[in-house]
This record gives structure tokens, C-alpha cells and sequence, in this order.
């Protein structure tokens, strides 16, 4: 057997081991037994009719989205003797790093929780829990004292982890030399320059209509839209993923966006979602954690405190308090450089039979967290279904943007691509913040962090996440931190501190994200 | 098909260098590992299998003994493969690569060895998808890959976080 065979035999029986255990299992073997009494099942050819009526009746499709799914989520396999810890990071230093990174915010944590006398879980009494399910629509209204609660880390803690990843291997010098990195980035990944990104987003081309550009109201729809919208009502017609994901690429129709983004995501929302969803639910009226008034805080902090997100605020309690405490979540770990935080029952500190994750899920939040969530709010308003693409996005996507390793669409890669486009397209403009003391990095990194939720105006990062989608990948964040730069560059020109460059860029509400990314990709002269 | 590691000893790395003279600038750039067989019967080799560290290239040299009368030949069987394919960047630097018996121009064992190898063939690409009834029997094949790789994966808990419907819990623990 080839090797290229043999790996793809491997890849198609863990496609099919993983999906063995899933709901979409389940009824295509309910399927296939409802359909031998149909009159064109023929016993000498059930085989082939089966697969037939499958096709016709649209659940081949179904599988079909469902093993795109997987390819496009879980990594392909590696070598058979690579052990799972390679799976979630093959470098070992990133391992390491990303290991003392979590030390720290476990200690963190644990110091909160002594300081004041919180435990990290408390069964609720019962009074306290008819009252919760009671306020279960409204929780916004709650003012409980948060003042003594600070959040874990912000991202500008995580940066500084970030500044400081070394690669033992790298022969750096210690004086500054033409080897070493003019950023703050000093590890080696390889990450795309413009022709390879022309290439990868070759979609994003100024010959190919786009939403974002060519549906402004200068252009006459006739030219782009209204066919647009028409191929895109097609594609969710036929309820193909892979087309889906395609199409998404020039931008979705809003009309259109909730359901093509469930349909990429391949969200489909079942009763036993809905019965999941209740489940969280009630494990929240059951059970308070101190990761709750985690949750509270940075909801307050933020998203209650933004112009276009503050009417969803229950909302985002009912999407983040079930989140924490959904288990199915700890499965992305096995991509993920990160690992879940461990605990014991008390009083059983050491017996693996009461070793359990903290919180369930195994995600600490971080100041901004609730910004991953509340852009989803316009889409979509069934609570469940607004946790399951949250959820979604967050074990496809967001979980990179907060873990260090060295995968393509990881923060450390993003951070780095960022500094080099910057670097080798606006070379003058880098160094001048360089020498005022403004390393263009500390500017960006929330914007790439938070995936740009709550700079942009809503209707532009909407646009943005269907390019997320749409090219399974992140590193859209990193090329639009170096198009705001570029677009700003004449100004920047002229600061004198790190505090007036902050000011140039501190408001990016008024942008219009889909020009400033081709423009800086096929019509900047290089 | 079963297949057997064969014991090696692997000798510690040597730097290849110009001269005798150990200049302090200047690091090496090839480094040599030589890999003896205590065992002298004679073996089929299949797959070499390794973990890489920022190795950019490798060749691979076999001595071979053909018969007693005639002394031992340094063979090449690959040359320059290709590890990382930006030396300068992270990709590849830290992989598990196997190379297998038919990377080198598909031939019996003993002729593997005994052609010197000027340029590597690439192996023969597949055309299209595998025929599925083929592919379903080589599945059985996988499963003990799959075993393993399911066997390593966090243990997801349906909905149930708790122990015995108990989460009072300690403080977090550091592993």
C-alpha cells in the first residue's frame, strides 16, 4: 500500500469513527430501516438502493456536510507515532510556553479564590435557584458586586507571554543584527506574503464582485447583487456546505447570513440541541461558579458598555454561563495547544475517579471574551441556536486567537504575519513607529484578539467573519491590521508617541473593511 | 503483514567539517549519524522511521557486505530529501517521517541497495479516489491506527460534569 493511499484510508476511518458516534449516525441507520419498505428497495440490489434513495432524499448530502465538517475542523492525521501532545502542538517549545501560560492563570484563579473566599463551585440552594430560573430572561437587570472580581488576564498580558517566545534552536545574537526580527515577534513560523495571499484570497480580486464593494448604492444591483443573492439563495436550496463556504467568500446577502453560516458550520438545529441546550441550563440553575462572575464582569465591562451591542446583554449571559458549562467542548482540546484546568472533588485531592475539569468546559474567560458572542446576537435570536454557532465558531476559530501555537491561523502566526506585511510593504512607516517607541503590535494585537469585535461597525465585521468562513482561516485579521495601518499611514507619519498613534487608530467604526483589503492586496504598488 | 523494529544503535552526531581546525564562528552545517545492527542476520528493511529536529535535508548512505571476497560498498539510497521546506522557518522542524522502502526507485531489497541513487523518483500519484470496496477492507487494516488514535483523544462526557452529582471542588490543580 502507497503511503498517500495508506493516508488517506486513515483519514476516512477516523472521518468514519468520529461520526459513528454522532446524531446524523443515528438517523441514517433510522433511514435505511424505514426505507426496505419502500417499493423501490429490491433485496438482490439493497446496496445500491439504499445509497440511491439516499441521494435522492438529500441525506447523502447531509453526510456530505457532515464529513466537510470534519475535514475542515480536526486536523489531518499525523504519523502514527506521533502522540497526541503532537497533535495539539508539534513544537515543543510552543508546548511549553503555552504550559507556564496556563500555570499562571491557574494561579491566578486560585489566589482570586482564597483572597475571597469564593469557591470555585457551589451548589446553588433552592431558593436561589427558583429565583435564577425566574430572572432567566433578564439577567442583565442583576447588579451583583463585581467590584472585588478582576479578570484573569487582559490581552495585553497575553502579549507579553508572546513577545517573549524564544525558539531555543534559533541562533538569534544577542545584539540586534540583520537576523534578528525588527518586530516583536522573535519566532520563526512561516506565514504568507502578498503573492501568496493574492493567491489564497484570490477571490477578494478586483475583478470579482464583492459584498462590501459592489453592492454600494452607487452600483446598480443589476451588475453583482441581485444575482449574487439569487446564486446564494440556490446554495441554500441545495444545503451544500462546501458550496456554501465557496459562495461566502464574495460576501453573504444579510438576508441570507444566519443560515449560510449554519450551514458552513453545519448547524442544524435538532431537538436534542434544543434538549442540550435546556440541559446546560439547568446545570447553571444547579450549579453557580466562580467563573460566573467572570462572565459578569467582562459582559459588564464590555459589551454592555458598546453603542451596538448593549440590547443584548441577557443574551450573552444565556449563551456564557451554558458555554462554561458544556463538556462536549473539552473534544477541541485535542487540537488545542491548550489544556483543560484540573481539579478534585473536595477532599479527594489525587483519586483520578474524582478528578474533574474546571470549569466544564475547560476555557477560562478573558477580559473581551463576551465580544466573541454578541455580534452572533444580530443573526440569530433562539438561545440555543445562538449557542450552538457560538459554540461552533469558538472550537473552529476563536479558541487560536487566545492559545500559543504555531499553526497558521494561531495568534502567534497572525501576530507575526502582521509585522511582516507591515515591515516589507511599509517599510518607512514601521520604522518610524519603531523609533517614537510605538511597535505597530501593541496597537493591533486587541483588534486580531478579539477578531475585531466592538471596533468595527457591525455590518463591516459581519462581512469580515463571512472571509473567516469563507477561507476556513484567520489570517484575514492579520492582513486587515496592516490595510488600517496602510490606510492610515499619512497620519502616522506624523506622530510623535506611542500615545498619539493609539489616538489615530482608536476609532474604526467608520471603515469599510472589503476595500481596505483589496486595495491593500491587488492595487498597492509594491 | 507483520512487521518487527529491528534493534539499532545510533552513534551520536558528528559534524562534517573543512579541515582540522574547529573555527568558533562558522557552525556546521551537516552532521552525520551513523546507526549500526548488532544483529547480523539479514533483514528486509521497510520503513526507517524518526523524529525530526530542524534537520533541513537528509541522505541516507548504506554499507552493504555483497559477499565475503569483495569489500563493503557505500551505497546512497536517498539524497537531499527534503524535511523542511523553508530551513529558516518552523515548518517541518519538529515532525515524525517515516521513509519507506519505495521512495527510493521501486526495486527488490537487495537492489534498492546496491544502485547508487543519482535523483530521487517522486512516488507515483494516486489519480482520483481510492475504489471504496478496496478501501473499506484496507479500513479494517487502519483500525488498530485508529484504536490508538482513539484511545489518546480527550474522553468526552455527554453532558455530565460532575461526580455522582457532586462539584464541590478544591482549588485548581497545576500537573
Amino acid at each position: 500500500m502507497l503511503q498517500e493511499e495508506s493516508d488517506l484510508s486513515l483519514i476516512i476511518a477516523q472521518i468514519v469513527q468520529k461520526l459513528k458516534g454522532s446524531n446524523l449516525y443515528a438517523q441514517l441507520e433510522r433511514q435505511a430501516w424505514a426505507s426496505l419498505q419502500r417499493p423501490e428497495i429490491k433485496l438482490e440490489s439493497l446496496k445500491e438502493d439504499i445509497k440511491e434513495f439516499f441521494k435522492i432524499s438529500g441525506w447523502e448530502k447531509k453526510l456530505q456536510n457532515a464529513v466537510y465538517s470534519e475535514l475542515s475542523v480536526f486536523p489531518l492525521p499525523s504519523h502514527p507515532a506521533a502522540p497526541p501532545e503532537h497533535l495539539k502542538e508539534p513544537l515543543v517549545y510552543m508546548r511549553k510556553a503555552q504550559g507556564s501560560w496556563e500555570k499562571r492563570i491557574l494561579k491566578s484563579l486560585n489566589s482570586m479564590c482564597t483572597e475571597l473566599s469564593i469557591p470555585l463551585a457551589r451548589k446553588r440552594p433552592v431558593g436561589e435557584q427558583k429565583e435564577l430560573l425566574n430572572k432567566w430572561n433578564e439577567m442583565g437587570t442583576d447588579e451583583p458586586d463585581l467590584s472585588l472580581f478582576r479578570p484573569v488576564y487582559a490581552p495585553k498580558d497575553f502579549l507579553e507571554v508572546l513577545i517573549n517566545l524564544r525558539n531555543p534552536n534559533y541562533e538569534n545574537g544577542d545584539s540586534l543584527s540583520f537576523r534578528t526580527h525588527l518586530g516583536l515577534i522573535q519566532v520563526p513560523l512561516k506565514v504568507k506574503d502578498i503573492p501568496e495571499l493574492k493567491e489564497f484570497f484570490v477571490e477578494l480580486g478586483l475583478t470579482t464582485g464583492q459584498l462590501g464593494i459592489d453592492d454600494s448604492t452607487q452600483v446598480p444591483p443589476e451588475l453583482f447583487e441581485n444575482e449574487h443573492v439569487r446564486i446564494g439563495q440556490k446554495v441554500l436550496a441545495e444545503q451544500d456546505s462546501a458550496a456554501a463556504q465557496q459562495y461566502i467568500r464574495q460576501g453573504s446577502p444579510t438576508a441570507l447570513r444566519a443560515e449560510l453560516w449554519a450551514l458552513i458550520l453545519n448547524i442544524s438545529s435538532q431537538p436534542e440541541d434544543i434538549l442540550y441546550y435546556e440541559q446546560l441550563k439547568t446545570n447553571v440553575i444547579q450549579h453557580d461558579l466562580l467563573v460566573d462572575s467572570l462572565i459578569y464582569k467582562d459582559v459588564k465591562l464590555t459589551a454592555s458598555n458598546d453603542d451596538y451591542y448593549f440590547v443584548f446583554e441577557d443574551y450573552l449571559y444565556q449563551v456564557l454561563l451554558c458555554f462554561s458549562r458544556d463538556p462536549s467542548v473539552l473534544g477541541h482540546f485535542a487540537y488545542n495547544s491548550a489544556s483543560p484546568p484540573k481539579s478534585y472533588i473536595r477532599g479527594k485531592l489525587g483519586l483520578e475517579e474524582y478528578a474533574v475539569f474546571y470549569p466544564p468546559n475547560g476555557v477560562i474567560p478573558f477580559h473581551g471574551f463576551s465580544m466573541y458572542v454578541a455580534p452572533l446576537c444580530f443573526l440569530y435570536h433562539e438561545p440555543s441556536k445562538l449557542y450552538q454557532i457560538f459554540r461552533e465558531m469558538y472550537v473552529r476559530f476563536f479558541f487560536r486567537l487566545h492559545s500559543i501555537s504555531s499553526h497558521p491561523s494561531g495568534i502567534v502566526s497572525l501576530c507575526l504575519l502582521f509585522e511582516t506585511l507591515l515591515q516589507t510593504y511599509l517599510p518607512q512607516l514601521f520604522y518610524h513607529l519603531r523609533e517614537i517607541g510605538a511597535q505597530p503590535l501593541r496597537i493591533s494585537f486587541k483588534w486580531m484578539v478579539r477578531a475585531f469585535s466592538g471596533y468595527l461597525a457591525t455590518d463591516q465585521l459581519l462581512l469580515l467573519w463571512d472571509r473567516i468562513l469563507g477561507y476556513n482561516s484567520l489570517e484575514i485579521l492579520a492582513v486587515l491590521a496592516a490595510a488600517v495601518f496602510a490606510f492610515r499611514a499619512v497620519n502616522l507619519m506624523e506622530v510623535t508617541s506611542l500615545a498619539a498613534a493609539e489616538a489615530v487608530l482608536a476609532d474604526l467604526s467608520t471603515l469599510k473593511v472589503m476595500p481596505l483589503l483589496q486595495i491593500f492586496l491587488f492595487a498597492t504598488v509594491t | 503483514m507483520s512487521r518487527v523494529s529491528v534493534p539499532c544503535h545510533v552513534k551520536g552526531t558528528v559534524a562534517l567539517q573543512v579541515g582540522d581546525v574547529r573555527t568558533s564562528q562558522g557552525r556546521p552545517g551537516v552532521l552525520v549519524i551513523d546507526v549500526t545492527f548488532p544483529s547480523v542476520a539479514p533483514f528486509e528493511l521497510q520503513e526507517i522511521m524518526f523524529k525530526n529536529y530542524y534537520t533541513a535535508f537528509l541522505s541516507i548512505r548504506v554499507r552493504q557486505h555483497t559477499s565475503t571476497h569483495t569489500p563493503a560498498k557505500w551505497v546512497t539510497c536517498l539524497r537531499d530529501y527534503c524535511l523542511m521546506p523553508d530551513p529558516h522557518s518552523e515548518e517541518g522542524a519538529q515532525e515524525y517521517v517515516s521513509l519507506f522502502k519505495h521512495q527510493s526507485p521501486s526495486m527488490t531489497f537487495p537492489k534498492w541497495l546496491s544502485h547508487p541513487v543519482s535523483c530521487e523518483q517522486p512516488a507515483p500519484l494516486i489519480e482520483g479516489l481510492p475504489d471504496p470496496s478496496r478501501v473499506s477492507s484496507e479500513v479494517q487494516q487502519m483500525w488498530a491506527l485508529t484504536e490508538m488514535i482513539r484511545a489518546s483523544h480527550t474522553s468526552t462526557r455527554i453532558g455530565r460534569f460532575d461526580v455522582d452529582g457532586c462539584y464541590d471542588l478544591n482549588l485548581l490543580s497545576y500537573t
